[in-house]
């Protein structure tokens, strides 16, 4: 039997994105909103110093139940996670804001695209986000890291190992300070100073790392939305004429025969870079022949993100790796490439590390060490400390950089699974090399300067933070949604976060996804009631 | 009515017992048999764990890798990675081959000492020890799971603990434990030795 469900906004999705969205809207509206979300609800805080504990054990998953099986699909998918909450279930809770730098990249170096919005048009809902989310940060420089406003919280305190690191990457002339995260480094919003149990990634035991699911426990608690689980979207349905979405259709995965139908004044579409763009080529159509919103052929292309160098330094210093591993310094220092130089541009962050200081069972000679033979040679190789660093850099997508639909896989359902393919545009590709070998010569430089060695260095193939597939324009032909992320073609339908994204910058991305999608709501909400 | 051989018995049972049934009795009995003689564990852990930890505190030891091998789970989803659809699971339980390998440590005393494992001294338990683990893959510790002999288990095991790492640094760093995030800041406190108390 059909089921129908009615409301004035259906989200799509109930990530980090999907709950800015729907905090906002609760707040300042009064519309009715339902959230559709295709996996199970998430493990409840209670049960997560277990889970933890499990992981530190046995490695095992502490996210049970957290995805859909079947959905084995070809290219690099960020993550299988498909559940209340997202990947921001898991996610390393690492906030920096992209900079001026990055949304300008044509006028100011000639390479990449704009965005049709400016970093301070998103700066407002840089901070709404912060305080949503709860940040503690510090104020870095005020030209590399504007801001009109503070953190909402105090910056997580240096470690003893992270200033004696700042010590040394001022040494090297790098300016550092401690890196933004949504960890509470005071009390906030009801949840617990952080403790330093040290697995930001993959579960904090006690919720001092926000993630998306407090949002919805206090959004349920309070009755402003409904949640659905277990429930997929599988097609967008246009209204006669094609201008405006009439319905999306979903399975009910307990109850598959059983279609449902949501219908709503406004949709959004909040489902992370991979299933946004996919539910909207799913949803071919007459009047859409090519997916909805898709007129300008480019659902899906341009997905773009970071690769990364990083390296291991052995410094002549004592170091206590365990203090607050997944905690690092920032530069913001190689994100502004100089006036007539190639554009190479990265950021980079610097931890403790105890890599080439673990424990060892074979001597430098071969021979197996046992007992008290092990202890001693450990103790030797730890007089000495490791640094570990890191840099993103730019990469600038080429519009193959593409989701497709995968025409040999589908789910369960019989609809087709997506198919991912990273590529850089040429401009990129001519500017790897040096990028690379530019931020390794920077790790040698910096480890002479503290009178250390790079002990390896690596470059990571896979793109971090992935982003795009809906990117943002002014002109309907080269872009999917306008800057408010709502799309060109049907005008009550908005696409929020990482899919709208032009470029992937060289930091972490997830905090200007949520600012862009506050930016959103702030728009979608113009055509609402006002709560009162 | 003919009668079955011991061997299509036994092929018969095979096929009627799901191989995860047996797989999991394996398992159970190889836990019952570490609880019941924890004495060739405890003598394996005084000789391969550090002597700084005493007779009490290598038992200790030993009672936490039997407590890990009870909770061993097999084909448990483990952490996904990034970049990756794809999803792995825990393999067989390492458990019933550390069983077995503790029975051999007890035969090769045996043989050469006419004593059991536990009775012989430490450096022979380390020269047993050293044989037995003759042409394994040593260049790095692996995971407690993937230790290919429960020598190396029981090191895998101790080595990634909280409390090696302060023995190492003689200091309490305390890692991976809830910790005030105010005291970070200052250098690790040092560890006492008893003859400093």
């Amino acid at each position: 039997m059909r089921r129908a469900i009615e409301c004035d906004v259906c989200i799509v999705g109930s990530g980090i994105t999907a709950a800015m969205v729907a905090d906002r809207l609760s707040r300042t509206t009064s519309a009715k909103i339902v959230v559709v979300e295709a996996g199970d609800d998430t493990i409840p805080l209670a049960q997560r110093a277990a889970m933890r504990e499990r992981f530190l054990r046995y490695g095992e998953n502490p996210w049970g139940r957290d995805h859909i099986d079947g959905y084995e699909i070809e290219g690099p998918l960020q993550s299988r996670s498909m559940q209340v909450g997202g990947l921001a279930m898991h996610w390393g809770g690492v906030t920096p804001r992209f900079s001026p730098e990055d949304f300008k990249q044509r006028s100011l170096f000639g390479v990449g695209t704009d965005w049709p919005i400016s970093y301070d048009d998103l700066q407002p809902f840089y901070q709404e986000a912060e305080e949503l989310m709860g940040v503690a940060g510090e104020q870095g420089p005020a030209d590399l890291d504007p801001r009109s406003k503070p953190f909402p919280m105090p910056a997580l305190p240096l470690t003893y190992n992270l200033e004696l690191l700042k010590k040394w990457a001022a040494t090297a002339g790098i300016a550092t300070w401690s890196q933004p995260s949504a960890k509470n480094s005071v009390v906030y919003g009801g949840r617990a100073q952080c403790c330093r149990n040290d697995t930001c990634t993959p579960v904090c035991p006690i919720g001092a790392k926000y993630s998306p699911d407090f949002t919805w426990d206090a959004l349920k608690r309070s009755n402003k939305i409904r949640l659905v689980t277990r429930t997929l979207v599988r097609r967008l349905v246009l209204e006669p004429g094609g201008k405006r979405i009439s319905h999306a259709m979903a399975v009910d995965r307990d109850h598959p025969n059983d279609p449902v139908e949501l219908h709503a004044k406004m949709f959004v579409v909040a489902a992370g870079y991979t299933w946004s763009s996919h539910v909207l080529l799913l949803s071919a159509q007459t009047g859409a022949p090519n997916g909805v919103a898709n007129s300008s052929g480019l659902v899906g292309k341009y997905l773009a993100g970071h690769r990364n160098v990083q390296g291991y330094v052995d410094l002549p210093i004592r170091l206590y790796p365990g203090i607050n591993e997944q905690h690092s310094l920032l530069t913001k220092q190689f994100m502004r490439p100089k006036e007539g130089s190639p554009y190479i541009r990265h950021d980079l962050r610097i931890w403790e590390s105890s890599v080439g200081k673990t424990a060892r069972l074979v001597d430098d000679g071969g021979a197996v060490m046992l007992g008290d033979a092990v202890l001693d040679d450990w103790r030797r190789r730890t007089r000495t400390g490791t640094a570990r660093v890191r840099s993103y850099y730019d990469v600038i997508p080429d519009r193959a950089s593409e989701l497709t639909l995968d025409p040999t896989r589908t789910n369960e359902w019989g609809d087709p699974l997506p198919k991912l393919a990273f590529k850089d545009a040429p401009e990129s590709i001519a500017l790897r090399e040096r990028t690379e070998v530019s931020i390794k010569t920077l790790f040698a430089s910096m480890a002479k300067a503290g009178n250390g060695t790079v002990l390896r260095t690596s470059v990571d193939n896979f793109q971090d933070h992935p982003a795009g597939g809906c990117r943002m324009g002014a002109d309907a032909s080269s872009s999917v949604v306008d800057s408010w992320g709502r799309t060109h073609d049907h005008e009550n339908m908005f696409i929020v976060g990482a899919p709208t994204c032009v470029s992937g910058s060289c930091a972490n991305a997830t905090l200007t996804f949520c600012a862009l999608s506050l930016r959103s709501t702030h728009e979608l909400e113009r055509g609402l009631p006002r709560r009162a | 009515m003919p009668t079955l051989s011991r061997r299509t018995f036994l092929a018969a049972l095979a096929s009627a017992v799901p191989l995860a049934l047996v797989v999991r009795r394996a398992h159970a009995a190889a836990v019952v048999h570490l609880q019941s003689n924890p004495a060739t564990l405890g003598a394996l852990a005084e000789c391969v764990l550090p002597s700084a930890l005493g007779k009490i505190g290598a038992a200790k030891e030993a009672a936490s890798l039997r407590d890990w091998g009870a909770g061993y789970h097999e084909g448990a989803e483990i952490n996904h990675g990034y970049g990756t659809s794809r999803l792995r699971t825990t393999g067989p339980t390492p458990v019933t081959r550390w069983a077995t390998q503790l029975d051999e440590l007890d035969a090769a005393a045996r043989a050469k000492h006419q004593r059991a494992f536990r009775e012989v001294s430490v450096a022979d338990r380390q020269a047993i020890v050293r044989s037995a683990l003759a042409g394994q893959r040593l260049d790095r510790i692996p995971a407690v799971a993937d230790a290919n002999h429960v020598a190396v288990a029981l090191l895998a095991h101790f080595y990634d603990s909280s409390a090696a790492a302060d023995l190492c640094y003689e200091s309490k760093i305390g890692k991976a434990t809830c910790r005030p995030l105010s005291e970070s800041a200052r250098k690790p406190l040092p560890v006492l030795r008893v003859s400093e108390r």
